[in-house]
């Protein structure tokens, strides 16, 4: 890839220097390459010149009079990289950082969520305590009016006869001794007045 | 600079940090721990990540700084340094085509920029081989950029003049 860009500087090159074509273009590029060497020995060049440099003094083949320059370009130790292996052993020298306390932030975490997790655990438990007391208030309060309601006929009369004796005296004068509820009461009544 | 992941921003670092190190103590050994040290000197600053203008240059001023402590152990260590710096160390030249390549003169040059006190060969490492800008290097090196551009020109002087003279021998 780098060879691709060193190729297409040449084309520009031909367009700003002043020195005809010549059939051999490497000579060429070679003078532009000693031009800005000359340059760059007295700290003239820009970062985008000596990228071309660096470029350059990458390829494979280029002349053995410049082949000594190389390594001012480039490192020899480009090669020479850190493996995987030693990604490895950082990521495992930080994760095992991780994992002990040293490392206050993840063990506030921990307790923080243990928190939480306590409450989200007890909160199915008061779910269902919620719910038997609803059921349990309710049942309650449907039992309340079940239990003064009647089960035989004679029991209803009972009821109907202790309701009659609490009415005061100014209402019960109004009741025909046939009414059989309040609503019935009320019934007939209206029609007097 | 927003959410730095160790993983993909500073683990990728490695080997540019180690090309640093490698030029600064000039021991393959030595300059792995550096790195591995430099890591895990960034992880433990991690709360500092997102206040950092260039998290790349705090590694390398970090990777600079551990390299010269080394650097200097190694020097009361009273051990020889040109016994580490192997001028045909090809233990990372395995491919035999780039050994090849390389002649005596490439290792006359090598030689030139490692002769050259530490600061003129960081510069010029971190100029030619890396691609960095003055402003860059001044932020690593902690130095200003007139005097990077000055490191840089001695550098480059010096290496030019030896190497003239010793063409010519």
């Amino acid at each position: 890839m780098r060879n691709e860009i060193f190729f297409d500087f040449p084309v520009t090159f031909l367009f700003n220097k002043r020195q005809p074509y010549r059939d051999n273009k490497k000579d060429m590029d070679y003078k532009y390459i000693e031009q800005l060497m000359e340059r760059y020995w007295n700290a003239e060049t820009s970062l985008e010149e000596e990228s071309i440099l660096r470029t350059f003094f990458s390829q494979k083949d280029i002349p053995a009079e410049m082949e000594h320059l190389r390594p001012l370009f480039v490192d020899e130790a480009v090669g020479e990289t850190l493996d995987d292996d030693f990604d490895a052993r950082i990521l495992q020298a930080i994760g095992a950082e991780i994992a002990t306390p040293h490392s206050d932030h993840s063990s506030e975490n921990v307790v923080k969520a243990r928190e939480v997790s306590l409450t989200q655990r007890l909160m199915p438990l008061f779910k269902a305590a919620a719910v038997v007391a609803i059921i349990l208030t309710l049942g309650g309060a449907l039992q309340a009016p079940w239990d003064s309601t009647w089960n035989t006929p004679d029991d209803y009369a009972a009821i109907q006869q202790a309701d009659t004796m609490n009415v005061i005296p100014v209402q019960a004068e109004n009741f025909s001794t046939t009414t059989s509820d309040s609503i019935g009461v009320m019934q007939t009544d209206q029609p007097k007045n | 600079m927003k959410n730095i992941s160790f993983q993909s921003d500073i683990l990728p670092l490695k080997n540019e940090l180690f090309r640093m190190a490698l030029r600064i103590t000039q021991n393959r050994e030595e300059a792995e721990d550096v790195v591995q040290e430099t890591m895990l000197k960034i992880w433990d600053r991690r709360d500092q990540w997102a206040q950092l203008e260039s998290i790349e240059a705090f590694c390398l001023t970090i990777c600079r700084n551990l390299s010269l402590d080394k650097l200097r152990r190694m020097d009361n260590q009273v051990q020889s340094l040109s016994d580490d710096i192997d001028p045909t160390d090809h233990s990372h030249g395995a491919n035999p085509e780039q050994v090849a390549i390389r002649n005596e003169r490439s290792e006359m040059v090598r030689q030139m920029i490692n002769e050259l006190p530490e600061r003129l060969r960081t510069c010029m490492q971190l100029r030619d081989i890396e691609g960095k800008s003055y402003r860059d290097i001044a932020t690593i090196l902690d130095i200003t950029e007139q005097q990077v551009k000055v490191n840089i020109f001695r550098a480059r002087q010096a290496v030019r003049e030896k190497y003239l003279k010793n063409v010519e021998c």
